[in-house]
């Protein structure tokens, strides 16, 4: 079920409703949402729900084990299993294809006429993200940081549907306690949550799906063909329709979480404002990003192991990253492209540390870098092969005598008015939310309609599905 | 806010929106395709549409729509709005004879297709549902620049059942008349399984009846007439098999119909992607070997091709417009 779907609103109108009426009975209140989250999922393929439900099953045996397992030996060997058994699924679904496709072809040049079953594997929407929550959940028991939780807290930490699909990633510790306690049911941050919501409707609907359709599109498909400028919108386009459909789908998840009474994480922070490529890691997809730390980088050794050692870690963190979101060789390219850039930026670091005060220019400088360098990626992070990645990087510098086709007016304001968003005061919105909350339920309603009103017609007819499900 | 006054929030939002959007939503409920879901949806909003068109409420949802530079979504009978009828390129500033119908003028006799010159290129324009859409990306990459124009008229959930939604033979008359292709790539029929309707919305043929194969059959010919009333030539796409078993008959009887229609209308031919794209046991199958390769070229969605199939799409598209009309081979790319 999308967000921006009539069938959601129905759902969560349904559901909102049995929340709230159930929130004073804790295990009722539990055992209906978790159906309520299934019925969510089941909605693009019922099938889909017996994987969910086997994950959520391995990490609560995995869980139980590793908290059993009396020597640290025993423990680490559960957890390595669990872990095994939850990341089995995902490298199935994700990668088969990619695997299969691979031997057979690496296996015909070496003259041996063998074909692994070449079956045609649908990716469950969201694998990704409970699995990682899963493996979360099985680590934080392993270290001692989290204890085992019940069954029913288990799937329904795995399973809510707001953060199912798409995140963010949330934690056992973020969670599960805000499943333990009773929500209050006399201050529900409805301000903020329409905020969020609409802003992400907002972001998703009418941004992203306007710049995708108007430039990004035709110039990936094409870029041979493209004229300098179209290139560089479509390329300073794509990184706008990246943070629009992905951050709009995170603000969206937070703000239904906040309707619930949950608080999530924050996913993203002005990343295109971020003065180093460190920076922008620490802003984009941040509870991604976090997770590989903790569970990948650190577990490797993080920085404890001499300069050499933690430009590896840094590198196999990174195209690691890089493949999570496909199995394609643009995405390990993609991954080692930055995980280059934070080695780059480590060793700078360390060897020309920054004087404070800064000058503007400098800080100004320093964001339009990261911005440049974060573009280039992209490039690659979008392109359906590294020829087309290069082409259009290649257009340009050679684009100029080629006429323009794409890029309008319109198109430039989009891309601009969003990088100015970047810089947007925080309390802004704050001040926004503020005047909402102020106002009675029913006007509220009323201006809340007429803003989803503008955002419908202003999109485009149909809503196309969120980039981040495939990974 | 306490979560009752929340709740009165979150309905009267999404029912004053309702009231607002009811005709829009309305339309987009006709076009969906017939079933329970279809039904319940027009059961709820058809009272509601008709209220708000009394009341005038959807007028500011209208007003909206005109100051933004669209026309309003909702309305009675089906007038192509400009936002739906596809944006033709440009007349080629380099093509003297473009646009002013003096490439190729109506014929009966089947003639190869025209020689391009860097100057006087090749137009070829891609047509039809999303299958056309993502066809029209990869075109362009097949087809050389400097010879060929590729204009892309895919358009997204469109066939030629439903003209109240999208009417394709009025676009394709438009694409004709203003930019006189050389060639037109068609490739659409998978959002046709369900009853045929008129352009006011009228149901003259139920799926599954004997009327409906007819009915089609005239719509695919009317199209094929269009889109070579001036000359062109048309490569007619069949559809591809889907991991979906329960629309493969269906498709079928859609792909005999166009593989007919082709064989009885000057300049047309059929291209038989079922055929071009099964597995050799006759199934479905996401692969493709060529070359001794095996290629991914299916979406996860089982029906879509993704951009390595797209391609060889094309290019089996423009080898057969090669060997039927005499496209130049230089005129494409023969490799991936």
């Amino acid at each position: 079920m999308l967000f921006p779907t009539v069938d959601f609103a129905i759902f969560f109108v349904l559901v909102f409703l049995g929340h709230w009426l159930l929130n004073h009975l804790a295990q009722p209140w539990k055992w209906f949402m978790i159906a309520a989250s299934y019925v969510f999922y089941a909605w693009w393929d019922w099938r889909f729900v017996l994987l969910l439900a086997t994950i959520s099953i391995i990490a609560q045996l995995g869980a139980i084990a590793v908290a059993r397992c009396r020597t640290p030996r025993t423990k680490l060997a559960a957890t390595a299993l669990a872990v095994t058994a939850l990341l089995t699924p995902l490298a199935f679904f994700k990668y088969y294809a990619f695997f299969a496709v691979s031997a057979t072809n690496t296996l015909t040049s070496i003259g041996i006429n063998s074909s692994l079953p070449l079956i045609q594997v649908v990716l469950p929407v969201g694998i990704s993200f409970f699995t990682f929550m899963a493996i979360s959940y099985v680590v934080e028991v392993y270290r001692g940081e989290f204890p085992v939780a019940g069954w029913t807290d288990t799937f329904l930490y795995l399973s809510f549907f707001p953060h199912l699909v798409a995140g963010p990633i949330v934690r056992p510790a973020e969670l599960i306690p805000q499943l333990a306690e009773r929500r209050d049911e006399r201050h529900v941050d409805v301000a903020g949550a329409a905020w969020l919501i609409l802003g992400g409707l907002f972001k998703k609907v009418v941004v992203s799906s306007y710049l995708a359709a108007q430039i990004v599109d035709p110039v990936f498909g094409d870029p041979a063909r493209r004229s300098t400028a179209d290139a560089l919108f479509g390329i300073l386009g794509y990184a706008i329709v990246i943070y629009a459909d992905f951050s709009g789908y995170t603000d969206i998840a937070i703000g239904v979480a906040k309707l619930l009474g949950f608080r999530f994480p924050k996913n993203f922070d002005r990343p295109y404002a971020a003065r180093s490529i460190q920076d922008f890691w620490r802003r984009w997809h941040m509870t991604l990003s976090r997770w590989l730390r903790d569970y990948l980088y650190i577990p490797l050794g993080g920085n404890r192991r001499g300069e050499r050692r933690t430009g590896w870690n840094i590198m196999i963190t990174m195209v690691l990253g890089g493949l999570w979101h496909g199995a394609a060789w643009t995405f390990v390219l993609w991954g080692a492209y930055h995980g280059a850039l934070l080695v780059a930026h480590h060793v700078r670091a360390r060897r020309t540390p920054d004087v404070p005060p800064e000058a503007w220019l400098r800080v100004a400088g320093q964001r339009v870098a990261t911005f440049a360098l974060v573009c280039v990626g992209w490039v690659f992070f979008r392109a359906d092969s590294l020829e087309i990645g290069l082409s259009l990087l290649g257009r340009l510098v050679t684009g100029w005598s080629t006429p323009n086709e794409f890029v309008t007016p319109l198109v430039v304001m989009i891309v601009f008015g969003m990088l100015g968003l970047q810089f947007w005061p925080r309390g802004m919105g704050l001040w926004l939310q503020a005047g909402l909350s102020r106002l009675k339920p029913v006007p509220l309603g009323l201006v809340l309609s007429l803003a989803m009103l503008v955002i419908v017609i202003l999109g485009p007819a149909g809503v196309a599905p969120f980039i981040y499900f495939q990974f | 806010m306490p979560a009752g006054r929340v709740l009165v929030v979150i309905l009267v939002a999404l029912l004053t929106w309702t009231l607002m959007y009811a005709p829009a939503l309305k339309r987009a409920a006709e076009a969906s395709p017939l079933g329970l879901r279809r039904s319940a949806s027009l059961v709820v909003l058809t009272p509601i549409a008709a209220a708000s068109e009394f009341f005038g409420i959807d007028a500011l949802a209208e007003t909206i729509e005109r100051a933004v530079g669209r026309p309003p979504r909702a309305g009675g009978a089906f007038v192509p709005p400009p936002d739906d009828v596809p944006v033709v390129p440009d007349p080629d500033p380099d093509d003297p004879g473009n646009g002013d119908g003096s490439g190729n003028g109506p014929s009966e006799e089947t003639e190869p297709i025209r020689v391009p010159a860097p100057t006087r290129r090749l137009r070829v324009a891609v047509i039809g549902d999303s299958l056309a859409a993502g066809l029209g990306y990869y075109a362009e990459r097949v087809f050389r620049p400097r010879l060929v124009r590729v204009s892309r008229q895919g358009r997204i959930s469109t066939g030629l059942t439903r003209p109240d939604y999208f009417n394709w033979p009025l676009a394709m008359r438009r694409i004709v008349d203003s930019w006189d292709p050389d060639l037109v790539i068609v490739m659409l029929g998978e959002n046709d399984h369900q009853s045929i309707q008129t352009v006011s919305g009228q149901r003259v043929a139920q799926i599954g009846t004997g009327e409906w194969p007819a009915e089609y059959r005239t719509r695919v010919l009317q199209m094929m007439r269009i889109a070579t009333s001036r000359g062109a030539k048309v490569v007619w796409a069949g559809l591809p098999m889907s991991a979906d078993a329960r629309f493969s008959e269906h498709s079928q009887r859609q792909n005999d119909i166009f593989e007919f229609a082709a064989s009885i209308s000057p300049n047309v031919v059929y291209f038989d992607a079922w055929e071009r794209f099964r597995s050799p046991r006759g199934g479905y199958t996401a692969y493709f070997r060529e070359g001794g390769r095996v290629l991914l070229i299916r979406e996860g969605d089982g029906l879509h091709f993704n951009s390595v199939g797209y391609t060889i799409v094309a290019r089996e598209i423009a080898e057969v417009a090669a060997q039927e009309f005499g496209l130049l081979p230089r005129t494409f790319e023969t490799e991936l």
